[in-house]
């Protein structure tokens, strides 16, 4: 036999194993050797500004942009969505000395992202911004209170329903979470294969946004600690309450957005979507078929108070490393803050963005009729003037990974929900300890 | 012989070259990382600061329950897989090099074809006819290959489909390499095919069944791409499922790149003791 046969399958399986470093690692190189000798500037004299994204769009933003103006002229690469890669490529890029100027980021990774030391103090440059912006995306960029981003978008949690059959079978739209149980039991009863919604285990970013709404946010900063709580009174009570209805049978617990969940809400399996305000484009995109079905409300609370959580949503960090972080910042400002770049947008999606103004000029130019009931932009403006205060912290992204870790044995009966969180809250302390962080167990005081 | 050696040197260049960048270099850098961590201080706003650990790293990996559940998870994959596998693949080329088979040049085509499939296109497709509602194989099996349960021989179903045909050809060319005379012998002594396939040529190609043994054992301990593709389709994959996982989680998600390299050495040296042994074996079994 050949051995350079076998050779192969040796360096194919390597090469797959591989494949998520290669990929940084071939982005990075390909950088390195343009930014080696690039000069910031064009050749028409514009200083030239490179950034890393993957929000839906940011082309034709940057297009936009490009030629509105003749100063500064942004080079977009777009990237991995940052769990899919993407925090990897720019940490690896940050550690290598050659980050581009700006990089996406998400308001959950980025105290994660700043422990690698790449990212720009803007405090004074966005000082005169903050007042404008819906406070939920101001906390989340300035963790510590200095300014470390600059929001993009809020992505306030509520509820998307079937009114067409809640209405046809009289049930009443949940206020609290014990209406919610009610709800869930009357779609039931209505049709033993149908289930409100599905409640996926293996998401750990939505579990946290329903933490969120329970008022014990799973970080805090304490002067100069991390005090992590999470397995809090509200998120214990979230667990617990979740435990309840996987356990009685009345939500399904597969992922969600997949092609499985598409067919199942296709089918009329489910009924409705815990979900964000970036799932208004998931719906038109899946579901295009069953415009007039669907209606949004606020999320359920716990006691009437109103609350909910966000999941997601997108900042841009600066790099310390850049040279142009004058013209990244008048690009960004821009970016977040002018009504243009709603109008461009709303041509191929649904923006949200965090900054005031240019959100009711997105409510204006939504124009779309797949939604029933209140108009889809106020009852989620609404929602996004409900966040609760919430830090994420320096492990949120792998502690997300133990969250999904820890529930996959939760359908099998082998651990219980809030078991899981104490369990995340263990693995979370030893290893920010681990790394050399101060930490606090519990709440702050 | 000066002018010799010369040559010799210039035609070996560019292996050196491309072992030396692409193999050597990188093996020596993941060895210095894993030396090292980022310890952070405070609120860890600041940076981290690079300092030496020594075995540190290698410590916590190994007394890390996930790290040792995920060896777990490889050993039994590869206690069913690796059998089953080369199995099914010495049974198929039997067949093909046996008389009886018609057509054998499209038979071997479509044994191998799997193989040209991408790892990647191969699992989602496999992922989307395991997903309840979506495929038809939870409601045709009676139990859901996606569950914790079922998960296992899931992928065992996966790599299986891959990498079968790729062996067949393997044992194929082997079994063609078998000497004309001997089957002739066999057959004069009246030996009928069942029994030339079992005790003339199953133990002529053994030295070729050891080398596939031994592929097939490491491309079990480095499982990554089906499990990493299953992971969006179910919880049962967690994100340290098997040792590579476990590498790509603590480099990529937790950016902890000491305990990634460190795990990455310990999963390379396995490798390469478990290949000694067998290679050992074989050589000792074939004298």
């Amino acid at each position: 036999m050949d051995p350079t046969m076998g050779e192969k399958t040796v360096l194919s399986r390597r090469t797959a194993l591989r494949a998520g470093a290669a990929l940084a690692a071939g982005a990075l190189l390909a950088d390195g050797l343009l930014g080696g000798c690039a000069t910031s500037a064009a050749a028409d004299g514009r200083t030239v500004v490179r950034i890393w994204s993957w929000l839906t769009g940011m082309d034709s933003y940057i297009a936009a942009f490009n030629a509105a103006q003749r100063h500064v002229h942004v080079e977009l690469s777009v990237i991995s969505s940052g769990l899919k890669g993407g925090y990897a490529q720019e940490v690896n890029a940050i550690k290598a000395h050659n980050a581009p100027d700006i990089m996406h980021v998400e308001y959950q990774a980025l105290p994660q992202l700043l422990l690698s030391g790449g990212f720009r103090e803007i405090t004074a440059d966005l000082a005169d911004l903050g007042p404008g912006y819906t406070p939920a995306a101001w906390r989340a960029v300035r963790p510590d209170g200095r300014t470390w981003a600059v929001p993009m978008d809020v992505a306030p949690m509520v509820f998307y329903y079937r009114k067409d059959l809640f209405d046809a079978h009289g049930i009443p739209v949940p206020v609290t979470w014990q209406d919610f149980r009610a709800a869930a039991e009357a779609v039931r009863a209505a049709d033993p294969t149908a289930r409100i919604t599905t409640f996926p285990l293996n998401d750990g970013s939505f579990f946290a946004g329903m933490c969120w709404q329970a008022g014990d946010p799973w970080w805090r900063i304490d002067h100069d600690a991390w005090a992590v709580d999470i397995s809090g009174p509200g998120t214990v009570r979230t667990a617990e309450q979740w435990q309840r209805f996987i356990a009685d049978d009345l939500v399904a617990t597969d992922p969600t957005g997949d092609q499985g969940w598409i067919a199942s809400i296709h089918n009329g399996r489910l009924w409705g979507l815990l979900g964000a305000s970036w799932n208004v484009g998931t719906f038109a995109k899946s579901v295009p078929n069953d415009t007039g079905r669907w209606a949004v409300a606020t999320m359920p609370t716990w006691d009437g108070r109103p609350a909910n959580g966000m999941q997601g949503g997108s900042a841009f960090a600066i790099s310390k490393q850049s040279r142009v972080a004058e013209a990244a910042l008048t690009f960004l400002r821009w970016l977040s803050t002018d009504p243009a770049v709603v109008r461009v947008g709303s041509a191929f999606t649904a923006p949200f963005p965090a900054f005031d103004a240019s959100r009711a000029v997105a409510r204006d130019v939504y124009a779309s009729k797949f939604f029933l009931g209140p108009p889809v932009y106020q009852v989620l403006d609404e929602a996004a003037r409900r966040v609760p205060d919430w830090t994420w912290g320096p492990t949120a992204l792998g502690s997300f990974s133990v969250v999904a870790d820890t529930f996959s044995d939760v359908r099998s009966g082998h651990t219980t929900m809030p078991d899981a969180v104490r369990a995340v809250q263990a693995r979370a302390v030893a290893d920010m300890r681990g790394r050399g962080l101060s930490v606090v167990e519990g709440g702050a005081r | 012989m000066r002018r010799r050696r010369g040559a010799g040197f210039t035609l070996v260049l560019p292996f050196a070259v491309l072992l030396v960048l692409t193999v050597l270099v990188p093996v020596l850098y993941t060895v210095y990382l894993s030396l090292f961590t980022d310890r952070l201080s405070g609120l860890g706003f600041d940076g981290p600061r690079q300092v030496f650990v020594g075995m540190g790293n290698y410590l916590s990996v190994l007394v890390d329950r996930a790290f040792g559940q995920s060896v777990l998870t490889v050993a039994l994959y590869a206690l069913v897989q690796v059998p089953v596998m080369l199995v099914l693949a010495l049974v198929l080329a039997l067949l093909l090099d046996s008389a009886v088979v018609r057509l054998r040049q499209v038979w071997t085509l479509a044994l191998f074809l799997p193989y040209a499939v991408p790892v990647v296109i191969g699992g989602l497709i496999w992922a989307y006819l395991y997903s309840p509602g979506v495929g038809p194989l939870a409601s045709l099996l009676g139990f859901d290959p996606l569950s914790g349960r079922g998960i296992l021989p899931a992928v065992v179903n996966i790599a299986t489909w891959q990498w079968v045909g790729y062996n067949v050809v393997i044992f194929y060319t082997a079994l063609r390499a078998v000497p004309k005379e001997i089957l002739e012998a066999a057959r004069a002594d009246g030996a009928g095919p069942v029994r030339t396939a079992l005790t003339i040529k199953v133990p002529l190609v053994r030295p070729t069944a050891f080398v596939a043994l031994v592929f097939t054992v490491i491309g079990s301990l480095q499982l990554f791409t089906e499990p990493l593709v299953l992971r969006s389709f179910t919880g049962a994959v967690t994100s340290t499922w098997t040792p590579s996982l476990y590498v790509y989680e603590s480099a990529f998600i937790t950016n902890d790149y000491g305990r990634a390299a460190a795990a990455s050495v310990l999963l390379a040296v396995v490798s390469a003791v478990l290949s000694a042994l067998v290679m050992r074996l074989s050589t000792r079994r074939y004298r």
